[in-house]
């Protein structure tokens, strides 16, 4: 075909030396281009060759787990650019904030930016892990890959609660006050890690510099570690769940045990699951372009709506931190509210007992969970049972939280937020 | 199989993995091995030695190893000299050897609030010996001879009322004695022709200042200050007054700490506060006030410290203004007034004293000793001056000067100062011009003090 | 060569260096993590000391009940007996004040009363009594890291 000529130029480029020292293979012409691209370039090597038409079907995973991905990669870009003005001393932490807010280009741009993408990002790993679980898409060979999932969780609301204090105002002193309070109720353990959280016995600069290294280098590589773990676990599990999978393993079968009277097909012996076993290449079509083009149109429709957010809603700033006065009520941030509204109930099962809970029976549930049917669809009659406790387990933690958030005012009182006095209820 | 080649390294990875092994584990250990938990386990046998019931005896064997450190924001210190120093608060182990001595003013100046280096300098972070004594590399203060520790007492306390620095006293005393405000600038008084005192403290050991004294040539060459000829003792005192100049700013509970309450502190800040404008005193002074002549024996002296600090509340209707005393200057100018009644002192107020007398303390104020001798009589050497290679004295100025040169010669200066011999340098030392830093009436008093100068009995040589 | 090697696995020899190799090895990587874990255990803290030193105790009048602001804290003088109170209301941090009997919260509205207990208000729980001793130099000394019973004295 006959390219304009910037293409020819670029082309040209390609061709010489360096362009070949540079870029292995061009962008995809043919098939062949388009099943090497995935195998040639750094950047795409990640994705299969060729997905699964279901695979890509938005009302199966609303891309719920590409949007997190995204989110998490928003949050390093604006993170690392935050940290050029943000400084981790309690003396300056909250000035340089302000500096952001008032005289840096952009500043408050990208800090409401980092805010909102934290908080959808809490909430849409908490979506992922609801559409896996509804789509049953934990179950074998998948299992590992979901506890992976839980721990990336776990790494997210860490990294949430690390990040929430290190503007030093009165909301993140006190949240990560009543916060690590809440962990300190653990039996045996709990006061020793509360001290090693904090460096000392109050929420103070070693605490501070402890959170601020946590947030910006421990579990920010750990999570990326985790993530690459879980999306090549993706892809050596056969990609995404779907209905029509062809079940478990290949049984494996060793060399000297086969029957020697036949020829055998190189797919018959291939040991273990790969994603071309029961491939059926009317479902299939290349990544390039059906997979990657997807994938760039949510990255643009999650930036726009962060930055609508970003735009529309300034991140709070409350007063400078103050240990004298603690506020009237005083709140964990929204994804524990739950937890803290069980805690005025009880502390042991508000703090360590629930939290527990929650996390084991995550964990086991895919190897505890022996219906082997209903992977790849939602809300499969197969599993009512299961559907039904999930459900009624998320609708309780809902609740909660709106409870935390809403109907509890000064001393954790009830009261309905449509009668709230306009003034904020903050004690002097 | 492949292993076949790798065999051969496995006695390396043995070595390899025993090595770092017992790295690993020897580097820990070394760093488990402090000096300071040597001198602490020695603190706790003593402590158990000296238990005489068993309940002292567990909690001395109950005394944790550990680090111990003073926060002193106020101050941006940490000190943890008292993780080898165990004993400085209490009195029984007074005469004990180092460190395990009590520090004789721990009640006026405890560990807590000050820590120790403040006075004592030193590196206050490091938990070794050598590095905590500061005379180490890259550590610029390091710990002060014990014999010039007055010159600490100088950074919070001023130096002439304190009766435990009595050193610091004499070494101030020297100072403006000997003039050398002529030269140097001190506290924002003084010469231009040498540097500035402000931080020498914090810049010179003693060793160097000593030398200095006794010959500033041979120190900082092409120095013009004149060899200084001090006694032993008093080189010593001027040494420590010196090392006390550390331009530290003291902050808020420290400062407000600086008056040690005494008469001659009271009488200072009579004067300065101008009491006598509506007060008097021996029949001078204003009369908006009562005389305060016999206040002592009117008044108790509480009264008195309360009435300097809120007068409104001590005697409603009064128009005596709320001047802001500290604690220590109300007792200060309350020790003042009972001072009075005790021994009526002769006030040597400047508003009552006459214009020599004044301008004495003008020639005292500006160090014009350092330059032109003590009570202006000469013999300062400037190497290749004309004047006999020294800096004149002032005896005969009533004869050589109108009052109106004087006036202008003083003011000006005089910056060329005529050679001996134009071959050889020019003279070191020359006379600056006072024009905004000596006021107006001070110089008319300063030029009566010169101008009386002359002795009574010496004819008018005419010059 | 005195030591055969089998077709099918390792020499005892060979296993031997493993198998020190390998513990050796992983016994350093133990150790560099209890070292790590360790490295994070802070030996000081820079926070203000939970002990501390008031005045003599002739310096406080028979029956007083002195507030000392910094430490947050009442001294309260019986005879010759003394005893710390925190001044810190157990509802939300805030310092209480003393009342003709008892101390109350202006925060919210606590009530305590003299030995501490919640007499009304959001108040959890009573005002913690802090262990009272004497310095090696003569002063009293208040642990805030060692709370007592209410009818703990110091006598001197």
């Amino acid at each position: 075909m006959n390219a304009s000529p910037l293409k020819q130029l670029w082309q040209k480029f390609q061709r010489t030396r360096i362009g070949r020292s540079i870029f292995r293979v061009g962008l995809p012409d043919s098939n062949l281009e388009r099943s090497q691209v995935m195998v040639s370039s750094f950047l795409l090597h990640m994705q299969p060759a060729k997905v699964n038409k279901h695979s890509l079907r938005a009302s199966y995973s609303f891309g719920l787990g590409l949007i997190t991905l995204y989110l998490f990669f928003i949050l390093i870009g604006t993170g690392v650019l935050l940290m050029f003005y943000y400084v981790p001393s309690t003396e300056r932490a909250y000035d340089s904030m302000k500096d952001l807010e008032f005289v840096v280009s952009a500043g408050q741009l990208i800090r409401n930016m980092h805010r909102w993408a934290a908080h959808l990002m809490v909430l849409f790993v908490v979506l992922h892990l609801c559409r896996v679980f509804y789509t049953a898409a934990y179950k074998p060979p998948r299992e590992f890959n979901w506890v992976l999932g839980v721990a990336l969780m776990l790494l997210t609301l860490g990294l949430s609660f690390t990040g929430y204090l290190l503007p030093w105002d009165q909301l993140a002193y006190w949240a990560i006050t009543v916060g690590t309070n809440i962990s300190g109720y653990a039996p045996v353990v709990g006061p020793k890690l509360k001290y090693l959280m904090l460096g000392g016995n109050v929420v103070g600069q070693p605490a501070l510099i402890r959170f601020y290294a946590l947030h910006v280098m421990v579990l920010p590589a750990v999570t990326i570690l985790m993530v690459a773990i879980h999306l090549w676990r993706v892809r050596k599990d056969g990609g995404l769940s779907r209905p029509d999978e062809p079940g478990n393993v290949v049984a494996q079968v060793e060399l000297s045990h086969l029957p020697t009277n036949k020829t055998y097909g190189l797919m018959e012996l291939a040991r273990g699951t790969t994603p071309q076993v029961g491939a059926n290449p009317e479902d299939e079509v290349f990544s390039w372009p059906h997979l990657v083009f997807r994938e760039m149109l949510l990255f643009m429709f999650v930036v726009a709506v962060l930055l609508v957010l970003a735009i529309g809603w300034n991140a709070p700033l409350e007063q400078f931190a103050n240990p004298i006065h603690p506020p009237n009520p005083a709140k964990a941030p929204w994804y524990f509210l739950g937890l803290q509204e069980l805690v005025a109930h009880s502390a042991f099962w508000g703090g360590v007992g629930v939290p527990t809970l929650l996390v084991v029976t995550l964990v086991l549930l895919p190897y505890v969970d022996r219906q082997r049917r209903g992977t790849g669809r939602w809300f499969a009659r197969e599993r009512v049972l299961a559907n039904t406790i999930f459900s009624i387990c998320l609708f309780v933690a809902i609740v909660l939280t709106i409870i935390g958030s809403l109907f509890r005012g000064p001393n954790w009182s009830w009261q309905e937020p449509w009668k709230k006095p306009p003034a904020a209820t903050e004690s002097h | 199989m492949a292993n076949e080649s790798v065999r051969k390294f496995y006695p390396w990875f043995t070595v390899l993995g025993l090595v770092v092994g017992s790295l690993v584990v020897g580097g820990y250990y070394k760093d488990q091995f402090r000096e300071w938990k040597d001198f602490q386990r020695k603190f706790v046998r003593e402590e158990v030695r000296r238990a005489i019931t068993p309940q002292q005896r567990t909690l001395a064997e109950s005394t944790p190893v550990q680090v111990r450190q003073i926060l002193l924001p106020e101050l941006n210190r940490v000190d943890r000299c008292t993780t080898c120093h165990l004993a400085v608060d209490d009195p029984t182990y007074g005469g004990y050897p180092q460190p395990l001595a009590y520090h004789p003013l721990h009640e006026q100046h405890p560990s807590e609030k000050f820590g120790c280096t403040i006075c004592h300098r030193g590196q206050g972070r490091a938990t070794t010996t050598a590095a905590a004594h500061g005379n180490v590399p890259h550590w610029d203060e390091p710990m002060l001879p014990l014999m010039y520790i007055q010159a600490s007492c100088g950074k919070c306390h001023q130096a002439a009322d304190n009766p435990a620095a009595p050193e610091l006293a004499h070494g101030q005393q020297i100072f403006e004695d000997s003039g050398c405000r002529g030269c140097h600038k001190l506290g924002g008084t003084g010469g231009i022709i040498g540097p500035d005192l402000d931080k020498v403290g914090a810049r010179r050991s003693s060793e160097w200042l000593k030398k200095h004294f006794l010959s500033p040539a041979a120190v900082t060459p092409g120095s013009g200050m004149p060899p200084q000829k001090f006694s032993e003792p008093d080189l010593e005192a001027i040494t420590l007054f010196m090392l006390s100049q550390t331009g530290e700013m003291v902050p808020g509970y420290y400062a407000s700490m600086k008056v040690i309450a005494s008469p001659d502190e009271g009488q200072r800040l009579f004067q300065q506060k101008g009491c006598i404008g509506c007060h008097s005193l021996g029949g001078k002074g204003g009369t908006v006030g009562p005389a305060l002549d016999d206040v002592g024996m009117r008044r108790a002296p509480d009264w008195i410290v309360a009435h300097f600090k809120d007068p409104q509340m001590v005697t409603p209707g009064t128009v005596m203004p709320k001047f802001g005393f500290t604690e220590a200057e109300a007792r200060s100018l309350t020790d003042f007034l009972m001072h009075m009644r005790e021994q009526k002192v002769a006030l040597s107020l400047p508003s009552l004293m006459g214009p020599v007398e004044r301008g004495r303390e003008v020639f005292r104020k500006y160090g014009c000793a350092g330059c032109h001798g003590p009570d202006a009589q000469g013999g300062v050497p400037n190497p290749n001056a004309k004047t006999a290679q020294q800096v004149p004295g002032l005896k005969y100025v009533a004869d050589s000067y109108t009052k109106d040169e004087i006036f202008k010669r003083i003011l000006n200066g005089q910056h060329e100062i005529v050679s001996l011999d134009a071959s050889k340098p020019a003279p070191p030392l020359y006379m600056p011009g006072w024009r905004g830093t000596i006021k107006d009436p001070e110089l008319d008093d300063l030029v009566a003090y010169l101008f009386s100068l002359k002795p009574k009995d010496a004819e008018n040589l005419g010059f | 060569m005195n030591d055969p090697t089998p077709s099918n696995g390792v020499s005892r020899r060979a296993f031997f260096q493993l198998f020190l190799g390998w513990l050796a090895g992983l016994f350093a990587f133990g150790a560099s993590a209890v070292a790590a874990v360790r490295f994070l255990v802070p030996n000081v803290l820079f926070e203000p000391s939970e002990q501390f030193k008031a005045d003599k105790p002739e310096d406080y009048l028979d029956g007083s009940v002195t507030f000392l602001e910094d430490e947050r804290v009442f001294l309260i003088r019986n005879g010759n007996t003394f005893r710390c109170l925190s001044a810190v209301c157990t509802h939300l941090g805030c310092t209480v004040n003393r009342a003709e009997h008892g101390y109350h919260c202006p925060c919210h509205g606590s009530v305590f009363d003299d030995q501490g207990a919640v007499k009304g208000g959001p108040a959890p729980r009573a005002l913690t009594w802090f262990l009272v001793t004497l310095s090696k130099d003569g002063r009293l000394l208040i642990d805030k890291g060692q709370p007592t019973a209410p009818d703990r004295y110091f006598v001197l």
